[in-house]
């Protein structure tokens, strides 16, 4: 059975078609081949498109050429790094091709760029420019692959310099030779060095460098720096208490706002809201609604979950922090007011009753609703989906989907009402109960999440309830709901198994279960110390270690 | 002389607008490529609004009435703009997503995601089982049938193919339709600039005189993608058997561009775009540039759901929400209530549509090629992502325009009896599997597969539904 085949699925919807009372909403996991214990595989990951264009930034600070769009990553499970779901296209490679050309053009511009790219003070004569030639393929060919340049690698980037320059001039072949090298395997992709005397499916340390790639792409997004590498080549990346070392001095580092972002954003659908469809909200809505809400709306959760956790905030004060980093347009969303000689962005303390983290913020909130009215069941949906790791079955092939309305003279009733009724049988029940009851708690918030007591004239009611985690309980509102999420063990084993997923590029294996469960037990025991968490994953033995393959 | 010109020149006009199409070019006359494209909208038709009647068929046998003979007035309001091609046209009612219901039915065996739209857009052009991943949307799971025939026919300096268009996003899936492999959506490109950026990067500057610097670098693009090539064919063999096929396919791609910076535009073609007007418009004339200028012979084009306002309807409207499952009497999906006022807006969008399609049907075929037009040589195939709004996969119209160098006999309604058990329990009859219609356009293409997607499936009553062979209706002489 391939990978794929034995990973969980849907449960499906087509069993409502026979009648689904008593059939379980959850995808049963299905059982997986025997795994060997040990590391799981280690697929050959290329960089994201964000780790692309990171590597691109952190190499050429001083370059922001206008790039041509890169083909979207295929998603797995919301997120974009899946080595699976990595295969190249004809697009891809023109894209490569287009913007390792913007690249090598910018940063060879004049000579006094060419200077400053290769290092060399002087590239007046055939002597100086040859020296300066080899040195420029070193470094920059160490600084792209991660590690040092080969002398086979050497040789054949020489040659072609050579030939460039026979062709152009000294610039000219500086510039060739480094869009070749953007375009070259060693900088698009992360292979890894194995021993070549150890038998195939022998476990290996990973490999230094390899290793200062596995936590730069990780915890920077991008490419290691000089330290990174430096420490690499004393091999210095081996034992536990390197590579914690190395982990705590990252994620103190400025570039780790990108992995608090980035997993973030693609775990829970932060940037959801950017999508074509929530372009538009209806008058009755929010006739102030615009393209610039949408962007505003996901910048706003970008600020709170960059600034809570490099400010040393945890997972529990994402779920809980009334922190919110708000410009005009969020202040108005969010009925707010903003110190008139306020900056754009300002931090502001949200209204301790209406509004906590994540879950009562617009990029959640608003990203789920319809442009005229809230879903329960789309919000209940995503949230068991993505907090609590529960792949629901499809609705039913005859579930009416369209949006319910008030029967012709039943007078006015509020869209929980609404649902209610339309979801009252028992059939629609056996799912219902569950989406409902986390959906209903969300009604205090339209669908642009303003902050609503009244829906169509009527008092709100978010009461819900909590099924199927350790957490059940009835709660009132959003705000309950997020106090009581935070103190699920069920929640933090998900938020863990994310994480590990997002840092290995793939599914964990059978024997990995193991793993999650204990750095989720710590994850939860530390109060959801995001830093601690991924300290320990790249400590793990699964980060660490490796299999030798072959083809 | 084109021969639609000579017949006018010699008084014959009106019979040159019926002339049957589609023959095999004359001997004497220069073969010319056949084209395909894929013209595909969410949702699917209204069969009150599509079908045209069959005076005095029974519905229990194959039946088709010449088109050519038809006049406007009596042609059925969604195919009447295409009335001016209607000896070129084959509208096809009948055919079912039979693969799409046998998946259903096998998803509901197993598990997986079983929404109507996902594991339509999954089937649409794989004719196969959707992979499922956990926690994703179903996507396609073997390569489409566009990106197959692209595999097959692309060439140094010619594309595989194009892909165009947008996402469709019911219930806020994704929804790609092409395919190059399981679950690897082909990359598609929805901004009309850059579409144009990259045909042109195939074009080799006019040069006159000795080459500036700039240009000399230019020239050297495939030498440093070559470069480029020959790391990717040493790294290869040094990495596990999944690493090394990831590189050596990156490797194959690289080398492609290569040979396509190489080889350079041939084509007598003018390769100017006009960037105005809406962006469907604009594909539709990047996809003649591209026909003009040989630089791909396969287009997948995947329209948008326009807002509601575009047609006319409210803005706190949408298509898929408000108009779609209640738009058929008796036939209503997801227990909408039957509306006129939804059948007319499914109605309108078909319009739409086909208003965009004509902009392609005319700009290929105002484009001279031997004694015809590309439009001669190529078939446009307009793909519906469900049968209906209405969520159901069994009975699918499709229509297709263009003489794709006389692979099929045109100028006909085509109808298929629905006599077929359905994979799905209670549900009803089918027609004819469009996992069939696929091998009737490879075989347009010159290829000799008998089959694509699944080769059979197994009816709700333990039939065995073949889907092997093309639709020999289809191509059958007069």
């Amino acid at each position: 059975m391939s990978a794929l085949h034995r990973s969980k699925r849907f449960v499906i919807g087509l069993a409502a078609l026979a009648g689904i009372v008593g059939a379980s909403c959850y995808a049963a996991p299905e059982p997986k081949d025997a795994a060997p214990t040990g590391p799981g595989p280690a697929p050959l990951r290329r960089l994201s498109n964000t780790e692309y264009l990171n590597a691109l930034h952190d190499t050429f600070p001083a370059l922001a050429p206008v790039l041509p769009i890169l083909p979207a990553d295929a998603l797995v499970a919301g997120f974009e790094n899946a080595a699976e779901a990595q295969e190249p296209s004809d697009v891809r490679i023109a894209r490569y091709e287009a913007i390792a050309n913007l690249y090598a053009e910018g940063a060879t511009q004049d000579t006094a760029a060419v200077v400053a790219l290769t290092g060399c003070a002087d590239i007046t004569t055939a002597g100086t420019q040859s020296a300066c030639a080899s040195t420029f393929i070193d470094t920059m060919g160490a600084r792209l692959f991660r590690r040092p340049v080969s002398a086979a690698e050497h040789d054949r980037f020489t040659l072609r310099f050579q030939a460039f320059q026979a062709a152009v001039d000294f610039e000219g072949a500086v510039r060739l030779t480094l869009s070749a090298m953007l375009q070259s395997p060693q900088f698009l992709y992360r292979p890894e060095a194995v021993p070549r005397d150890r038998a195939n499916g022998a476990v290996v340390a990973v490999e230094a460098y390899a290793m200062a790639s596995r936590l730069s792409f990780f915890l920077w997004e991008s490419v290691p720096d000089q330290t990174l590498l430096d420490a690499a080549a004393k091999n210095e990346l081996s034992t536990v208490a390197q590579i914690r070392d190395q982990a705590t001095r990252m994620l103190a580092d400025d570039r780790a706002r990108r992995v608090f972002w980035s997993f973030h954003r693609q775990w829970l659908g932060l940037d959801r809201i950017l999508g074509d469809e929530h372009g538009v909200r209806t008058p009755e809505v929010d006739p102030s609604w615009s393209t610039a809400t949408q962007a505003s709306v996901s910048k706003e959760s970008q600020l709170f979950v960059e600034n809570v956790l490099m400010g040393g905030g945890s997972f529990r004060d994402l779920l809980l922090s009334r922190r919110a980093f708000l410009d005009t347009e969020m202040a108005r969303l969010y009925g707010v007011p903003l110190p008139t000689d306020a900056a754009p962005w300002s931090e502001v303390a949200l209204p301790e009753t209406e509004r906590a983290g994540l879950l009562t913020r617009a990029s959640f909130l608003a990203a789920l609703s319809h442009r005229g009215a809230t879903s329960p069941p789309i919000r209940g949906n995503s949230l068991q989906l993505r907090v609590l790791c529960k792949v629901p079955m499809s609705p039913p092939a005859n579930a009416d989907l369209s949006q319910p309305m008030a029967a012709p003279g039943s007078g006015p009733q509020t869209n929980r009402v609404l649902f209610e009724t339309r979801t009252a049988s028992s059939t629609c029940q056996t799912c219902h109960v569950n989406l409902n009851g986390f959906g209903f708690g969300f009604e205090s918030y339209d669908a642009a999440a303003h902050f609503q007591r009244m829906d169509n004239g009527i008092a709100v009611d978010a009461t819900g309830a909590i099924h199927g985690t350790d957490v059940n309980a009835k709660f009132d509102g959003a705000v309950d709901l997020s106090e009581r999420l935070s103190k699920s063990t069920d929640v933090h084993q998900c938020a863990t198994s994310q994480w590990v997923r997002y840092a290995f590029g793939r599914e964990t294996t059978d024997a990995e279960a193991k793993l999650v469960t204990d750095l989720s037990k710590s994850f939860f025991t530390s109060g959801g110390d995001v830093r601690a968490l991924l300290a320990d994953i790249v400590t793990a033995p699964s980060f660490r270690l490796r299999r030798v393959e072959e083809n | 002389m084109r021969r639609r010109q000579l017949l006018k020149a010699l008084g014959l006009g009106a019979l040159a607008s019926v002339l049957p199409r589609g023959r095999i070019a004359r001997a004497d006359e220069v073969a010319f490529p056949s084209r395909i494209v894929f013209f595909v909208t969410p949702h699917g038709h209204i069969p009150k609004g599509w079908n045209i009647d069959i005076p005095g068929a029974s519905a229990n046998a194959y039946a088709e009435r010449s088109l050519v003979e038809m006049s406007e007035a009596n042609f059925s309001e969604g195919l009447r703009p295409f009335y001016a091609y209607r000896d070129r046209m084959l509208a096809i009612e009948g055919l079912s997503h039979t693969s799409v219901l046998a998946d259903i039915a096998e998803i509901g065996r197993t598990t997986g995601d079983a929404n109507n739209h996902s594991v339509s857009v999954a089937g649409l052009l794989t004719g196969s089982r959707a992979l499922q991943r956990s926690g994703s949307p179903c996507s396609g799971g073997i390569r489409s049938i566009d990106q197959e025939i692209a595999a097959r026919t692309s060439a140094p300096g010619r594309f595989g193919s194009r892909v165009y268009g947008f996402d469709y996003v019911p219930n806020q899936t994704v929804a790609p339709f092409s395919f190059l492999g399981a679950g690897q959506a082909t990359p598609s490109v929805a901004d009309p600039q850059t579409a144009f950026a990259d045909l042109m990067g195939f074009v080799k500057p006019s040069t006159t005189g000795p080459l500036s610097r700039e240009q000399t670098i230019a020239t050297l693009r495939p030498s440093v993608l070559d470069t480029a090539a020959r790391e990717y064919e040493l790294l290869a063999p040094q990495l596990g058997a999944e690493g090394k096929r990831k590189l050596d396919a990156h490797r194959a791609l690289v080398r492609d561009l290569e040979l396509g910076l190489g080889t350079g535009l041939t084509a007598k073609c003018d390769p100017s775009f006009d960037a105005n007007g809406h962006q469907v418009v604009q594909f539709m004339r990047l996809i003649k540039l591209a026909f003009s200028c040989d630089l791909t012979r396969v287009a997948t084009f995947v329209c948008p759901v326009p807002e509601t306002t575009e047609l006319g309807y409210p803005a706190d409207a949408t298509m898929h929400g408000t108009y779609a499952h209640g738009s058929i009497e008796n036939a209503t999906a997801c227990g909408a209530p039957y509306t006129l006022t939804a059948e007319r807006a499914m109605i309108d969008l078909d319009k739409w549509h086909a208003a965009h399609l004509m902009e392609l049907l005319n700009g290929l075929d105002s484009i001279l090629e031997g004694s015809g037009t590309v439009l001669d040589h190529t078939v446009v195939v307009w793909l519906t992502e469900l049968g209906t709004p209405t969520h159901q996969h069994h009975d699918a119209p499709v229509v297709m325009i263009g003489g794709c160098n006389g692979a099929f006999q045109t100028g006909r309604y085509v109808r298929y009896p629905r006599n077929l058990p359905n994979p799905m329990k209670g549900f009803p009859l089918t027609g004819p599997a469009h996992n069939r219609l696929h091998v009737s356009l490879l075989k347009a293409m010159g290829q000799p597969d008998t089959r694509f997607g699944m080769a059979n499936a197994t009816a709700a009553d333990g039939t065995t539904l073949s889907f092997q062979g093309p639709l020999r209706e289809l191509h059958k002489a007069v």
